[in-house]
C-alpha cells in the first residue's frame, strides 16, 4: 500500500480508490464516458490561439518582455498547477512546484510561437484534457477536486513504460514533457536552486578559493575507494 | 548610389572582432587613421551585458530559441547560426552550420575565451605526415606576436613544458584559478592513466590590468564582461583604438565588394548602410578584410568584374576552399563519486579551468595510431545554476514526485562533459561557393557551404572516446544517455564555431590567397586578418591566432606604407 506523506488515507478514499484500480473502462468507453469526455473539454475550455512574434534575435535583455499572449484557460491553468505539484511535491527540503509558479511558466511557454514549443502546446494541453476525462471517468470528479492518491493512480498511468523505457528515449510523451516544463519551472526558481544547494552566481574578491576542506575531505574518500590518488 | 563618408583614412577595416580589432588596434597605435567597418549595430557591453541575472528572469527561462540559438536568452550574440533575412544554403550531402554574429566586436563578445598557442608542429604539419599543406611560417615567426598579445590581452594558465604546447615567458600568464572537485577527479583519473591534465589557457584576467578587473568568479563569459575580465575587443581594442583619435566606426555597415581598378589595386569598398538601405562607396588607401572566414570570401568572391570573373585575388583559385572546423565530439558522464558531494559555490571562471592537451606525438610519428594530427579534450562539470529541463538532468531522471526531487539532488554536479577539440585535415570536399540563386534581403548572393569529413576525422574521433572511456571507467562513471558511434558524434561543420581556412596564406600565388602577411597575392593594397588565412587549423582554438597574425600583418602593412609602398 502506498503511504503518502501528510495525507490521510480514510475509507471514502480507499474505496474510491479500489474502484479506480478495478476500472478497466478504454478512453472511449461505454455507459456515459462520452459525456464526461465532453465534460472534461467544457470545464477546461479552448486555450486561445497562439499569438504574438518572438522576442527577436536582438531583444532587450534587461527589460526582459514575453511579447506572446497567454493562451490557456483559468481551468487549464489550475489543473497544470494542481498536477504540477503531483510531479513537484512538497518534501523535508523544499516546497512544491506551485510555490514557483509551474503553471504559469507551463503558459508562457506552450503559448510561445517557435517550434519546439508549439510541438509541446500539442501535447501538452491534450495531455491535460485527457487526464481531466480520466478523472472523471475513474472518480466522477475533477482532478483538481481529487486525493493526492487518485491522483497518483492517473499519473502513475501515464507512465506504463517506465519499468524498462528510460526517460530519455520518451521525451514526445505528454508525461515526460509536462514533467521537464513543471522540472524546469521549480529548478530555475529561489526554491528549487536552494534545494539543489546552487551557491554561485556571486562575485568573489581575490582569487577563486576553490574547493572546501569539507568538499575536499568528501573528494578523498572516494578518490579512495576509486584507488586514485588526490592530484 | 551614394557617396560614404569622404575618407582621409589609411587604412579600412572591415570587421570588428579579433581580427579587426586587432589589425585596427595596430594600425590606429601606429599613427595612422583607420576606418572601421562593422555589419552589426554598435554595441556597449557596459550598459548592455546581463550579468548576474537568472535564468528564470528571461522568457522560457532562458531556453534557447531560434532567436536566441547559443547560450539562451542573457547570451550576448546578436545573431547566431541562422540570421533572419540573411540565410545561407548547404549543399545536398553536406552539414554546415554557420554562426555569424551581427555586433560590434562580433564574436569575441561571447568566446569561449580558450587560448592555446599553436606549435612548431601545427605550422609544419606536412612536413611530419605528409598530408595538406604548411604553413608559409613557423612557429618562431609568430611567437613573438604570442607573448605580446598575451601580454595585452590576459590570459591565464600555465607553462607545462609539453611538447608542441609553447611555454609563454615568465610573467605573460595570469594564475589560473584553483581546480574544482570534477577536475580534481578527472585530472585522479588521467594521472593514473598516463593523460595529461593541466591548467587551461584562457584569456581571463585574474590579476588587474590598467582599468579592467580581474575576473569576480561569477556569471556566465557568453553573456560577455563588463569588467573587462573575460576578453573582448568592445572592451579593450576598439575603445584602446578610438582613445588614439585615429579610428573612426561605423556600423550597421554590410560590406559586399571590394572595386578593383584597372591597375589591380582596390580602390574602395562598396557596402550597404542599414540605416538607410543606400548602396555606398568608400575609397581606401588600403584594406583589411576582418569579416569572417564566412563573410571575407564571400565579399571576395562576390567581386567580381569582367577581368576577375571569379572575384578578386582569386588567380589561384583558392578561395573558398580549404574550410576546416574543429573536429568536435562529445561524451557525457555521469559520475556516482560527485553524487550527494558537499556544496560550495562552483561556478569558478564559468569556463574550463583544466583541459587534456594532446600528448601522443611520438606514437603518432611511431604509425601507432591510424589517425593523424591532435586533438586536445576540455572538459567541465559541477554545481552550475540550472537551466530548463535542470540542464538536462531530468531526462535521465525516472519517474515524479518526491523520488524526482531526490534524484535531482543526487544527480545534482555529477555530471561531466568531455569535448573532442581536433585538428582536420583540408579535404576537396569543404568549401564555399556563391550561391547564383539566392540573395539575402539586401541583395547580396549568398554563401553556399560543402563540407564533409574522412576516416582521419573518424578515427580521431574513435581515439577520443575510446580514451574517454578509459577515463571515465578510472572514475567509477557510466556514458550517458548512451555511447554513440563516431560517425553520428562528430559534430556537423561549423558546429564548434572555429572555421578557418577559405583564403589560406602560403608562399605561393599559384596555391594560396594571401602570402605570409595577409597580403593578397593579386592586389597589393588588400591584407586579411581573419580565420580565412589559416593554412590548417591544428586543434587549438584559433582566436589567439587569429589576433596574433592580425598584429604581424598589420605591422608589415605598417612598415610598407611608411616605406612608400603601398
Amino acid at each position: 500500500m502506498t503511504k503518502t506523506e501528510g495525507t490521510r488515507v480514510d475509507r471514502r478514499t480507499t474505496l474510491k480508490w479500489m474502484a479506480a484500480a478495478l476500472s478497466t473502462a478504454p478512453l472511449a468507453g461505454c455507459g456515459g464516458a462520452g459525456e464526461n469526455n465532453s465534460n472534461a473539454a467544457a470545464v477546461l475550455g479552448r486555450a486561445l490561439e497562439v499569438e504574438g512574434e518572438g522576442y527577436g534575435q536582438d531583444p532587450d535583455l534587461f527589460e526582459a518582455m514575453v511579447p506572446w499572449r497567454r493562451t490557456m484557460t483559468e481551468a487549464q491553468l489550475k489543473l497544470a498547477e494542481s498536477l504540477a505539484d503531483i510531479f513537484i511535491p512538497a518534501d523535508q527540503v523544499s516546497a512544491a512546484a506551485s510555490v514557483a509558479n509551474a503553471a504559469d511558466f507551463i503558459d508562457e511557454w506552450v503559448s510561445a510561437p517557435y517550434p519546439d514549443q508549439v510541438s509541446d502546446r500539442e501535447l501538452i494541453l491534450s495531455g491535460l484534457e485527457d487526464i481531466e476525462k480520466r478523472a472523471r471517468r475513474r472518480f466522477k470528479a475533477s482532478f483538481i477536486d481529487l486525493e493526492i492518491n487518485e491522483k497518483t493512480v492517473l499519473v502513475d498511468e501515464l507512465t506504463p513504460m517506465f519499468g524498462f523505457l528510460p526517460a530519455y528515449l520518451d521525451t514526445k510523451s505528454f508525461f515526460s514533457r509536462f514533467r521537464y516544463l513543471v522540472v524546469s519551472a521549480f529548478y530555475l526558481s529561489d526554491e528549487g536552486m536552494q534545494d539543489l544547494g546552487y551557491l554561485g552566481n556571486q562575485p568573489i574578491v581575490g582569487p577563486y578559493p576553490g574547493p572546501t576542506e569539507e568538499a575536499l575531505a568528501h573528494l578523498q574518500v572516494v578518490l579512495d575507494k576509486l584507488g586514485l590518488k588526490m592530484p | 548610389m551614394a557617396i560614404g563618408p569622404e575618407t582621409e583614412h589609411d587604412a579600412v577595416v572591415v570587421g570588428s572582432g579579433a581580427g579587426g580589432g586587432m589589425a585596427a588596434y595596430i594600425l590606429a597605435k601606429a599613427g595612422l587613421k583607420v576606418l572601421m567597418l562593422e555589419a552589426g549595430r554598435n554595441y556597449d557591453p557596459l550598459s548592455e551585458t546581463a550579468m548576474f541575472n537568472f535564468n528564470r528572469n528571461a522568457p522560457l527561462g532562458g531556453a534557447s530559441t531560434p532567436d536566441k540559438s547559443f547560450g539562451g536568452y542573457y547570451h550576448s550574440s546578436i545573431g547566431g547560426f541562422s540570421l533572419d533575412g540573411e540565410p545561407y544554403t548547404v549543399a545536398d550531402g553536406s552539414k554546415f552550420q554557420w554562426y555569424r554574429s551581427r555586433m560590434l566586436g562580433g564574436r569575441t563578445n561571447h568566446w569561449g575565451r580558450n587560448s592555446f598557442r599553436m606549435g612548431p608542429y601545427d605550422f609544419k604539419p606536412k612536413a611530419r605526415d605528409g598530408l595538406g599543406v604548411d604553413w608559409p611560417i613557423g612557429y618562431k615567426d609568430i611567437a613573438p606576436y604570442y607573448d605580446r598579445v598575451e601580454a595585452l590581452i590576459g590570459v591565464y594558465g600555465a607553462n607545462t613544458g609539453l611538447e608542441n604546447h609553447p611555454d609563454s615567458p615568465p610573467g605573460v600568464l595570469h594564475d589560473p584559478p584553483a581546480p574544482r572537485v570534477p577536475e580534481l577527479l578527472v585530472q585522479a583519473a588521467a594521472n593514473d592513466l598516463g593523460i595529461p591534465c593541466v591548467p587551461a589557457r584562457r584569456a581571463i584576467l585574474t590579476r588587474q590590468i590598467d582599468e579592467r578587473l580581474p575576473c569576480f568568479y561569477a556569471t556566465a563569459c557568453g553573456r560577455g564582461c563588463n569588467i573587462g575580465a573575460a576578453f573582448q575587443s568592445t572592451t579593450s581594442l576598439l575603445p584602446w583604438a578610438q582613445a588614439t583619435g585615429n579610428l573612426d566606426i561605423i556600423t550597421n555597415a554590410m560590406v559586399y565588394e571590394v572595386e578593383v581598378g584597372s591597375k589591380g589595386r582596390a580602390v574602395g569598398l562598396w557596402y550597404i548602410d542599414k540605416n538607410d538601405g543606400e548602396h555606398k562607396f568608400i575609397k581606401a588607401r588600403t584594406i583589411v578584410l576582418s569579416a569572417s572566414t564566412g563573410e571575407t570570401a564571400r565579399i571576395l568572391l562576390n567581386s567580381k568584374n569582367s577581368i576577375h570573373p571569379d572575384g578578386i585575388a582569386n588567380s589561384s583559385g583558392q578561395v573558398g576552399r580549404n574550410l576546416q572546423d574543429t573536429v568536435g565530439s562529445m561524451i557525457v558522464a555521469q559520475v556516482p563519486a560527485l553524487e550527494n558531494r558537499p556544496r560550495y559555490n562552483e561556478d569558478g571562471a564559468m569556463g574550463i579551468h583544466m583541459y587534456m592537451p594532446f600528448a601522443l606525438y611520438d606514437e603518432q610519428k611511431k604509425g601507432r595510431l591510424n589517425f593523424p594530427r591532435g586533438y586536445h579534450t576540455e572538459f567541465f562539470g559541477g554545481f552550475f545554476e540550472p537551466s530548463v529541463g535542470l540542464s538536462g538532468i531530468v531526462d535521465l531522471i525516472k519517474g515524479y514526485g518526491k523520488d524526482l526531487k531526490e534524484e535531482a539532488r543526487r544527480y545534482y554536479g555529477s555530471f561531466v562533459a568531455f569535448l573532442q577539440r581536433g585538428e582536420m585535415i583540408p579535404n576537396q570536399k569543404c568549401f564555399v561557393e556563391i550561391d547564383s540563386e539566392v540573395q539575402d534581403k539586401f541583395g547580396i548572393p549568398v554563401l553556399k557551404f560543402h563540407y564533409g569529413h574522412s576516416d582521419h576525422e573518424l578515427n580521431q574521433v574513435k581515439h577520443f572516446q575510446k580514451t574517454t572511456k578509459s577515463i571515465i571507467d578510472k572514475m567509477g562513471g557510466r556514458i550517458v544517455p548512451f555511447p554513440t558511434p563516431a560517425r553520428l558524434a562528430i559534430d556537423d561543420g561549423g558546429k564548434v564555431i572555429h572555421e578557418v581556412g577559405t583564403c589560406r596564406m602560403g608562399d605561393d600565388a599559384e596555391t594560396s590567397v594571401v602570402n605570409q602577411y595577409g597580403q593578397a597575392w593579386d592586389v597589393e593594397n588588400l591584407f586579411l586578418a581573419d580565420g580565412s588565412i589559416f593554412t590548417t587549423k591544428s586543434h587549438k582554438n584559433p582566436t589567439l591566432t587569429i589576433m596574433a597574425l592580425a598584429w604581424r600583418n598589420a605591422e608589415h602593412m605598417i612598415e610598407k606604407m611608411k616605406a612608400g609602398e603601398l
